[in-house]
């Protein structure tokens, strides 16, 4: 217990840190957009040439004050679906985004009723 | 030349053996009194024709015999040799050759260890690998074969893709391989168990070997993949959601699942259709990956050169092994209905149901999230990527519930079990939370998601701390996994949090800075060697307490095939990795300098070590 009361002071001595980046911003967004030139990597990180154009244009959509979500919708527009890592939530993805979760409530389902649990 | 002739004609051989065995086997089943004496020792034959075969390829790459097609194709005279015998798995055929090596290995070592069962299930199980090496064996010798000749015979070979250069993945894919193929005998006896209708707790126990020592084998083998990724592919991850990353994963998850659940019929004899179903599962997935690494349908970094053909052919053989599957287990399996299946909400079975439950989830996510694209683009031809965020989405929030059921199953007892000591597991947990969110709260995002988040992790983490003192060596194999796992969510989470980076162009003599440190490229020079030369950056980087640390990354451009690469320099150290790279832009003359401070990152590794260390410590329980 005491070792718990030593590890807690310290914690509550910890000086608040700030994590603010100004790169955090950009490399949240490219890491969310596929390079569509590459196999399989993200335009963050990817050093191709189509990436870094990428990049420069977040820098530039983010200067003008687009916010995350309209950044994405911008790429979503010019280039498709493909090009943005969270698929958005439509017709074409209701199954992909509800399955697992039906899956797990069907798994719960079959358990309840394959098994008799007592208290 | 010699070398692929003695390998192609092994390899005849190996498939003729095959099928003398599967005679065998077939009539000694049928008046099995004893086994035929002629089934070991064609199966050791077997063995000794793919591992013959084998060596053939290594040789002609150690020989550079660019007459075969592979060696060509994927080496070349400058390369070491070292990389000269690794590039024998670097590739299609060669990686399929080592499947089919891990196949016969795996059905000797069965035949010559499993003492105490029937020989009509000894017999059975031969006879279901046979089929699955056989229809490999065709596979390779029909759309894949290794020794291909070629004429005129080619001066020099095309070179192995520097990036499968490496020591890490020199060895990743033998022994990823052990614990994905490895699954195929579980599949195999199970399916034998089922029709001879003698799945039950002894028969668990003889199975549950198998299953951690392919376990075991996925687990490092993963590991090293991931290893590799993070200092390799260059850019500080470790985990891409990567479809080939997730088609590894799955049987993972499936046989974690299995582990846990042939307790339970070990100890019960219960839970019986479950275990041959998640039994069956695992080679499945393997198989699929196969098949969606191979075909070329997915788009990942990962992928080898492919053809359809091949895809084809691995579609076909999965949809008739599943099919077997199915049959037998719908034809020859009853379940035991006499008695009704009755459990206590406190008692360990229920706690690895719970588990099971969780762990089918994770594993449908992780399948739908690979396979739903290509299902999707088939149907409608519309194209979509699912990444990092789905599978975070949906992991995430079931992972809370999970870590918390992970720290309190394991003190329930077998059948019924009151909760003991239920003060200081509140305790524990109260303490967790207040840690997490003191932790937390330094940070400007989500606090609420990663204080409970980080609260599970470090309550799964204080609880199985205090198992090491209070049950000593007591199933310590599965408290050092389930710590080794706490560790390891621990790890990545803070990885996550506390990881900075800085992204600069910079030319010789310039320097970047900011609150935290100062970057200073100092000079540049070149070096030579034989496969490849490199540019040598000589970075300063001065941290913000004085500390100086020299970093060297490097560019090297191979000469065979050309192609460019970017070595990074990490410094490991025990709270934090160091971590650079640099890249050329072309037509500049600055580099591109991505410099990363990532904390735990030795941490991560250290964990899933420590989790497969828990898998081998419970394979030498019995003997110790």
């Amino acid at each position: 217990m005491r070792i718990l009361k030593i590890i807690l002071i310290i914690l509550l001595l910890i000086p608040k840190i700030s994590f603010a980046d100004d790169q955090l911003e950009r490399n949240k967004i490219t890491k969310n957009l596929r390079c569509l030139i590459c196999q399989g990597q993200s335009v963050y990180d990817s050093d191709s040439d189509f990436a870094n154009s990428m990049k420069i244009l977040v820098d530039k959509k983010l200067e003008e004050g687009l916010s995350e979500n309209q950044i994405y919708d911008f790429f979503k527009e010019k280039y498709g679906e493909w090009i943005l890592y969270e698929p958005s939530l439509n017709k074409n993805t209701y199954i992909l985004w509800i399955l697992p979760i039906l899956i797990f409530l069907l798994g719960g389902a079959i358990i309840l009723k394959k098994l008799k649990f007592k208290n | 030349m010699i070398y692929s002739v003695v390998g192609y004609y092994a390899l005849i051989l190996g498939l003729i053996s095959g099928s003398i065995l599967t005679y065998f086997s077939v009539q000694n089943f049928r008046n099995s009194v004893i086994l035929d004496t002629k089934i070991l020792s064609l199966s050791f034959l077997q063995l000794f024709f793919v591992v013959i075969s084998f060596f053939g390829l290594v040789l002609s790459f150690v020989v550079s015999d660019f007459s075969n097609e592979t060696v060509f194709n994927n080496s070349h005279t400058t390369k070491p040799l070292f990389y000269k015998i690794t590039g024998t798995w670097g590739n299609h055929e060669g990686s399929l050759l080592l499947w089919l090596l891990v196949l016969t290995l795996f059905v000797f070592i069965f035949l010559l260890r499993t003492n105490n069962q029937s020989i009509k299930y000894k017999i059975l199980t031969t006879i279901f690998q046979q089929i699955i090496i056989i229809g490999f064996f065709i596979f390779l010798l029909k759309t894949s074969n290794p020794f291909n000749y070629l004429f005129p015979i080619p001066e020099e070979g095309l070179g192995l893709n520097p990036i499968l250069q490496d020591p890490a993945l020199a060895i990743h894919p033998p022994i990823l391989y052990l614990g994905y193929v490895g699954s195929s005998i579980i599949f195999s006896s199970a399916l034998a168990a089922t029709s001879l209708r003698m799945v039950s707790g002894s028969w668990a126990t003889h199975i549950k070997n198998w299953t951690l020592v392919s376990w075991i084998f996925l687990t490092l083998g993963i590991l090293l993949g991931s290893i590799w990724a993070y200092y390799e592919l260059g850019w500080g991850g470790f985990w891409f959601w990567d479809p080939v990353e997730n088609v590894s994963l799955m049987p993972w998850l499936a046989l974690t699942t299995l582990l846990h659940c042939i307790l339970v019929l070990e100890k019960r004899s219960i839970l019986t259709s479950w275990v041959i179903i998640l039994s069956i599962t695992t080679f499945t997935l393997s198989m699929c990956g196969t098949f969606l690494v191979r075909s070329g349908i997915l788009n990942s970094v990962h992928t080898f050169a492919n053809d359809p053909e091949r895809g084809l052919f691995i579609l076909i053989f999965l949809f008739v092994l599943i099919f077997i599957s199915l049959f037998i287990f719908f034809f020859f399996h009853k379940e035991d209905q006499k008695n009704s299946i009755n459990l206590f909400w406190l008692s360990k079975e229920s706690a690895i149901i719970l588990n099971n439950w969780f762990m089918m989830y994770f594993l449908s996510v992780v399948l739908i999230g690979t396979v739903y694209p290509i299902f999707l683009d088939v149907i409608s031809s519309e194209k979509i990527s699912v990444g990092p965020p789905f599978y975070h989405k949906l992991i995430i929030p079931f992972l809370i519930p999970f870590l918390i059921a992970m720290a309190i199953g394991p003190q329930m007892k077998w059948i019924k079990s009151n909760l003991e000591s239920k003060k200081i597991l509140i305790f524990l947990l109260f303490i967790s939370i207040l840690i997490s969110y003191l932790v937390v709260k330094n940070f400007d995002k989500n606090l609420l998601v990663n204080t409970i988040l980080i609260s599970s992790a470090f309550y799964l983490f204080f609880i199985t701390v205090r198992d090491f003192f209070t049950k000593k060596f007591k199933n310590i194999s599965q408290n050092i996994a389930h710590f080794g796992f706490s560790l390891l969510i621990l790890s990545i989470l803070f990885n996550n949090l506390l990881s900075s980076e800085v992204i600069a162009n910079l030319k010789i003599g310039e320097s970047y800075e900011n609150s935290k440190f100062k970057i200073i490229l100092e000079d540049v020079n070149q070096r030579s060697e034989k496969n490849y030369n490199s540019v040598v950056a000589n970075f300063k980087i001065i941290s913000s307490d004085g500390k100086i640390n020299k970093m060297s990354p490097e560019l090297r451009i191979y000469n065979q095939p050309n192609i460019v690469t970017s070595e990074a320099d990490i410094k490991t150290s025990l709270m934090k990795d160091k971590f650079i790279v640099i890249n050329l832009v072309q037509n500049q003359e600055y580099f591109n300098v991505r410099y990363q401070e990532k904390p735990f990152m030795l941490w991560i590794w250290v964990s899933v070590l420590l989790l497969s260390m828990g898998g081998i410590l419970s394979f030498f329980k019995k003997r110790i």
